[in-house]
């Protein structure tokens, strides 16, 4: 027995050294392939193109929207076996091109297989034929009538949206008690809000951008239309001419104008800003206490996802009280471009139920799907409510023939710049003129 | 010694350390080397690959103003120039041309529209080629793209200036897919408006840093207004930079690489870890390779280590063994030393105690050949002789016992007995040595449950006879000695649980002599006791034979305070306890016994629980008078303690219960006289036994029908043996001492000739053969066979009684498996012998 301890650590010490010695000469024994040294190439894969925004604000900051959408793309590059590039662009200043006429002239001249599109962007593009007809995807069939109705243009389903995108005004609640003030429910108690805050020394009430304030017009113009029972018609008349676009549109323009002439809206600067970029720190700073935004912006760390006072999205003030503004953004793929099969392929997973399903998840939006439930942060919960009771009015309608969301943002732009409520009217006019010849 | 060893340590701890101080250093400079040269080479290969990059742009850039000029030339030579450019397709590299002729201000495009040079900006003066080219736009497709414009020249007269735009795009597709293993990133810039316009491409690229050189400065953190400095040197001076800044946490070699003269910049960067992986690798490679060299190295101390160990045990182990042996030798050497010691002294002891009685026994032999004729001194001689004798033979048994038990040849015969026997056999020898030395003898038994029990009587006779001989050899006259039988609590049901106590009040022993009383070969020795003899081998003997019983023997004792010596002893109790048949056939059914002792009535009641006879006890006359007179019981039997009672109250109780009387008695002449004056039927010796009350009872019970049997032993007279003995003195003593009894007796000198006497001899011609053992031509015992395998009638039968000087058990053994009937020991008891001989003889006869 003596021996065997004396020796047991011995022999087995033997063992593991030569076992060692053996592991390391079988390591240094390279695998050499006598024909060709280089390494094996993967296939070339196809490469899909996506053209959409860049980040601009923070590298670092966690944005979900993106996030998800990078999943859903990426189900689809494991699912089809592609590449999915992303082709960027954001405008450096207002003096730039902006996103919308970038992605106007890449489609046009066929650079890009598919598109991440604003509702103007969408309806252009769709007359003239740039963008193909989806309504043959498998995942087209799970959409809600509402965003199949605003992407339709001649019968085609021309952008499939990842998100519903609703706009609502975003207001830090906190300044709200200390003042005393309801969240408004119409324009007059807006303006007697944003008078009490001004009072209060908040000098700009209303942070504003270049882009987004035209959704305090859509809620005055088309509260009634949307929300009563003869839209059809009178849209119908609209189309036809025997309604004015300019009757809708005046009292949200006149609106504008008080907040201007009031300096409850800084209107040079916001005539020169970016969306979030201008306002978003004042308003995050609790220096502004309302600003416009889109939902996503309520998770998105980028923009409002993190906020240290209790923030509230609600409706824009409307006759009808608080009314949530739905344009459709969308996903589209150009019909010449050089993958534009396989750019409908991936889009088809990108917005599939089960896509759609993790999209929502992440970012907490209302799908398009009526398939896909989720439930919404806490400070959405105003907004959410008005819109699954189907109080809401559409930003956008390819139903109509004079494109909503791009050309009121740019007659909004006018009036910052300086034009009349009435030059702003007559261009609508103007507008609906060119419509109706058109069509003539 | 743990300083001596700390000391001895610490330097080869320093040195070990000091070795693996240097190994660490060179480890750590090599692998600093390396990464030193790895870093160099990585550097080298990012400027190769950017060189690459930068050659390849310029390549095309040069491309695409050669082909310019071509067409320019092409266009000189066309009639209709501006029909020429309308005419001309796009292509992939080239978007757009276009042609404003000399003095004009617009001009045609190939895209359809008019022309002008508004929106293009050539102001910073980069030129390919000679051609100047502009500032970097997006362009009507909504890419980024350049144009560079060309004097159209026809007779040396220019006749307009061609534009031709170009996309990054076209760039783009000539660069590589990725390099670094697609770690690297990449971005072209245009210098002038410093935007980016050609950006990396994969998922996840479209976080913020992309728009510009402030974005990607804003994005990654490269806040540094020296970095910034050197940046801003380079796109001014059109230099290239390489320069280290961590891009998101992680370490990276960032570069700026001027394009084109500096018009156009790459920028971007490459984490430090990409461009070094086989520096990394080969660090790796180090480490392993140092960490499985410490890992064998502490591996070889580890097994050096118990190995040594193990030797060390081993050495200790050994030196343990060693020490033990020299121990043992040492130890053995000082025993030997002893027992040299102690064996001379025995030896002088021995000489001197032999001599004495021998000296006695010569001296008186002489005396009694000159005192011949008188009968008177020969008497007194005599007597004195066979006294020396006696001491002799007792020295050399004890001798004998010693040397028997030493080599571990004694062996217990295991018998029935009667504690009774035992002690009447050892208060008959030593109650008169005793008295005889005037000293007192107390006897006391208690608690004893069984009487009957089995062991060798005779060694424990010996062990009793020893300590008691002691007590009175070693206790002044008119001393005091206690011998006392205690009944222990038993231990098991089997066994009675017995100690033997005898106390004295004597010289009593020394504290050294104490621990050596055992040791054989000893004796207390004093100006006292060297008048006592002895041959110092009692004790020893004792206690080898307690303790081959399974017993314990102690001592206590104090210089003239006496001794104590207690031996405790487990003796197999009899199974068969007593013959109940015996009680009921004397008809003995009640028994009253009085005695004021509790301890003694209990004992009585104990031992005679399983006889069958009821006993009632009392403890003084009165009760037992009145428990007579009460119950009226009809006791056959009166036990009376001498002691209690008195001879009045036997009277009162003989008057109360007329039955016979037994009276116990303490031992003593006088009291016996006085109780046989008491007219009882029958005296008992204290303690009560039930054997001896048997015997009692019998005799009572007898009395009328039996005689005593004349004499002890009985007589020889008129038997006559036959003998074998092989020495003559002894022969003729024998045939003197027979005669003297007398007996006739016919003496041959060896086995053979008793057994051919035996077979001559007539039937029943010999009452018994006495066989010696040791003779020459054939011993005792082969006779013994001999005469027993004779054929005639009374070969079996007659008496062979082994007459021998070999003294031992073993030898009776022999002495009966030959055939013989009794051994009887040299030299020779008569008395014994008478006895013997009477036995075989009544024995052969029945």
């Amino acid at each position: 027995m003596k021996k065997r301890a004396v020796y047991g650590p011995r022999r087995w010490a033997a063992v593991l050294l030569s076992v060692a010695a053996a592991l390391t000469l079988a390591s240094c024994e390279g695998h050499e392939d006598p024909k060709n040294l280089i390494p094996q190439v993967e296939e070339a894969k196809t490469v899909v193109n996506l053209f959409s925004p860049m980040e601009k604000i923070d590298p670092d900051a966690e944005n979900v929207a993106r996030t998800a959408s990078d999943l859903t793309v990426a189900m689809a590059e494991h699912a089809l076996g592609v590449t999915v590039d992303y082709n960027t662009y954001t405008a450096e200043n207002y003096q730039d091109k902006t996103y919308d006429e970038v992605s106007l002239d890449r489609a046009r001249n066929n650079m890009d297989d598919l598109y991440l599109l604003n509702p103007d962007t969408i309806l252009t593009l769709g007359k003239e034929g740039k963008l193909m007809d989806l309504s043959g995807l498998d995942s087209a069939k799970n959409l809600r009538q509402v965003v199949r109705t605003a992407n339709t243009v001649d019968g085609k389903l021309i952008a499939i949206p990842q998100e519903v995108v609703a706009y609502g005004l975003f207001v830090n609640k906190d300044l709200f008690d200390r003042y005393g003030l309801r969240l408004p429910q119409t324009p007059e108690e807006f303006l007697e809000c944003c008078r009490v805050l001004k009072e209060n020394g908040i000098e700009t009430p209303v942070g504003a951008n270049r882009w987004w304030l035209e959704t305090f017009v859509f809620a005055q113009a088309y509260a009634e239309l949307y929300n009563g029972e003869n839209a059809e018609a009178e849209i119908a008349a609209l189309n036809s001419g025997e309604a004015r676009y300019s009757d809708y549109m005046r009292p949200g323009f006149e609106f504008l104008q008080t907040l201007i002439d009031r300096g409850y809206i800084d209107a040079e600067k916001a005539a020169v800003s970016e969306a979030i970029e201008a306002e978003g720190p004042d308003f995050l700073a609790g220096k502004t206490p309302i600003v416009m935004a889109y939902w996503g912006a309520a998770n998105t760390e980028t923009a409002y996802g993190k906020t240290d006072f209790e923030m509230q999205v609600i409706g824009f003030p409307s006759a009808l009280g608080q009314m949530p503004v739905i344009p459709m953004t969308g996903l589209a793929v150009c019909v010449d471009a050089e993958h534009a099969e396989d750019a409908a392929q991936v889009l088809n997973i990108m917005v599939s139920d089960e896509a759609l399903q993790i999209y929502s998840d992440n970012n907490r939006v209302i799908s398009p799907s009526k398939n896909v439930k989720v439930d919404c942060v806490p400070a959405l919960k105003p907004l959410n409510d008005r819109i699954e009771a189907g109080v809401y009015v559409l930003g956008s309608n390819a139903g109509m023939n004079v494109e909503q969301w791009g050309n009121t943002c740019l007659i909004v732009r006018e009036l910052l710049n300086g034009a009349t409520v009435d030059q702003c009217m007559a261009a609508f006019d103007e507008l609906q003129d060119a419509a109706l010849n058109a069509a003539a | 010694m743990k300083e001596n060893l700390k000391r001895r340590e610490l330097p080869l701890l320093l040195s070990i350390v000091l070795v693996f101080c240097i190994l660490g250093t060179i480890v750590y400079t090599v692998s600093r080397k390396i990464s030193r040269e790895m870093s160099s080479s990585a550097i080298q290969n990012v400027n190769e690959s950017l060189d690459l990059i930068q050659s390849t742009i310029e390549a095309i850039l040069g491309s695409e103003a050669e082909f310019q000029v071509l067409i320019a030339q092409e266009i000189a030579r066309v009639e209709d120039p501006e029909a020429y450019i309308q005419a001309y397709e796009k292509n992939q590299t080239m978007s757009k041309m276009s042609l404003i002729l000399f003095g004009k201000t617009s001009g045609v495009s190939n895209t359809g529209e008019p022309f002008t040079e508004e929106g293009l900006d050539f102001s910073a003066g980069g030129t390919v080629k000679g051609l100047p080219v502009s500032q970097s736009y997006l362009n009507y497709m909504g890419t980024w793209s350049y144009t560079m414009k060309c004097p159209i020249e026809r007779d040396g007269k220019i006749i307009g200036t061609l534009y031709a735009e170009y996309v990054y795009d076209a760039v783009d597709r000539s660069l590589p897919d990725g390099f670094y293993n697609k770690q690297a990133s990449l971005y072209i810039m245009d210098a002038e408006s410093q935007r980016f316009v050609l950006k990396p491409k994969g998922m996840g690229q479209r976080n913020a840093g992309h728009l510009n050189l402030a974005d990607f400065y804003r994005a990654n953190n490269i806040q540094s207004p020296e970095i910034q400095a050197e940046v801003e040197a380079c796109l001014k001076n059109g230099e290239n930079l390489l320069f280290y800044h961590d891009i998101r946490g992680v370490n990276a070699l960032n570069y700026m690489w001027a394009v084109n003269g500096g018009t156009v910049f790459l920028v971007g960067y490459v984490p430090v870890e990409a461009i070094q992986q086989e520096g990394r690798t080969v660090n790796q490679n180090i480490v392993i390779v140092v960490v499985s060299m410490l890992a064998a190295f502490f591996l070889c101390i580890l097994l050096y280590y118990l190995n040594w160990k193990q030797q060390d045990k081993l050495r200790k182990e050994q030196e343990e063994e060693r020490k033990l042996h020299s121990q043992q030798l040492a130890e053995a050497l000082q025993a030997a030393q002893i027992a040299s010691e102690s064996k001379t002294t025995f030896l002088s002891n021995m000489s001197h105690d032999i001599r004495t009685p021998m000296n006695a026994v010569l001296g008186f032999t002489t005396l009694l050949s000159m005192d011949a004729e008188n009968p008177v001194k020969v008497r007194e001689y005599t007597k004195k002789i066979t006294a020396s004798g006696q001491h002799l033979l007792s020295l050399i048994n004890d001798i004998l016992d010693v040397s028997k038990i030493e080599s571990g040849k004694v062996v217990l015969s295991l018998e029935k007995f009667s504690l009774n026997d035992v002690v009447s056999s050892v208060d008959a020898i030593i109650q008169p040595m005793a008295k005889a030395k005037g000293q007192a003898f107390h006897l006391e038994v208690t608690g004893i449950r069984h009487e009957y029990l089995v062991g060798d009587e005779t060694r424990i006779n010996q062990i009793l006879i020893n300590l008691l001989s002691n007590a009175v050899k070693y206790t002044q006259e008119g001393g005091q000695i206690w011998f006392r039988i205690l009944g222990l609590k038993q231990r098991s049901s089997q066994y009675e649980h017995i100690r033997i106590e005898v106390e004295d009040n004597g010289y009593g022993m020394t504290p050294e002599y104490l621990e050596t009383i055992f040791d054989a070969f000893t004796r207390a020795e004093n100006s006292t006791t060297n008048k006592v003899q002895g041959t110092g081998l009692g004790m020893a003997i004792t206690k080898s034979i307690v303790e081959l019983m399974g017993g314990t023997i102690e001592v206590f004792s104090e210089v003239d305070r006496g001794s104590l010596f207690r031996v405790d002893l487990e003796l197999r109790i009899l199974e068969e306890q007593i013959d109940r048949l015996f009680w009921e056939k004397q008809g003995l059914r009640r028994v009253l016994a009085v005695d004021g002792d509790p301890e003694s009535r209990k004992s009585i009641l104990a031992l005679m629980k399983d006889t069958g006879v009821h006993v009632e006890t009392a403890a003084n006359p009165e009760d037992a008078i009145a428990d007579v007179r009460k119950s009226g019981r009809d006791y056959q039997l009166l036990l009376l303690d001498r002691d209690t009672c008195g001879i009045q109250g036997i009277q009162e109780l003989r008057e109360a219960l007329p039955v016979p009387i037994l009276l116990l008695v303490e031992v003593g002449e006088e009291e016996m006289e006085e109780a046989l004056q008491a007219n009882v039927a029958g005296i008992l010796t204290k303690p009560f036994f039930v054997s001896a009350f048997r015997e009692k009872v019998a005799e009572l019970w007898t009395k009328t029908t039996e005689e005593p049997e004349p004499g002890d032993s009985g007589s020889l007279e008129g038997l006559h043996f036959l003998a074998a003995e092989d020495n003559a003195i002894n022969a003729e003593i024998l045939a003197e001492l027979l005669e003297i009894e007398g007996a006739s007796c016919e003496i041959v000198e060896n086995g053979q000739l008793v057994v051919d006497r035996f077979r001559q001899s007539k039937k029943g011609e010999f009452d018994a053969i006495l066989m010696d053992v040791q003779m020459p031509v054939m011993n005792g015992h082969e006779a013994a066979k001999a005469i027993r395998s004779l054929e005639r009638e009374d070969a079996g039968r007659v008496p062979i009684v082994a007459m021998t000087a070999n003294a031992f058990a073993e030898d009776e053994k022999a002495a009966l498996d030959a055939g013989m009937d009794a051994h009887v020991a040299k030299p020779l008891d008569m008395e014994l012998l008478k006895k013997v001989i009477r036995q075989v003889t009544q024995r052969k006869e029945t």
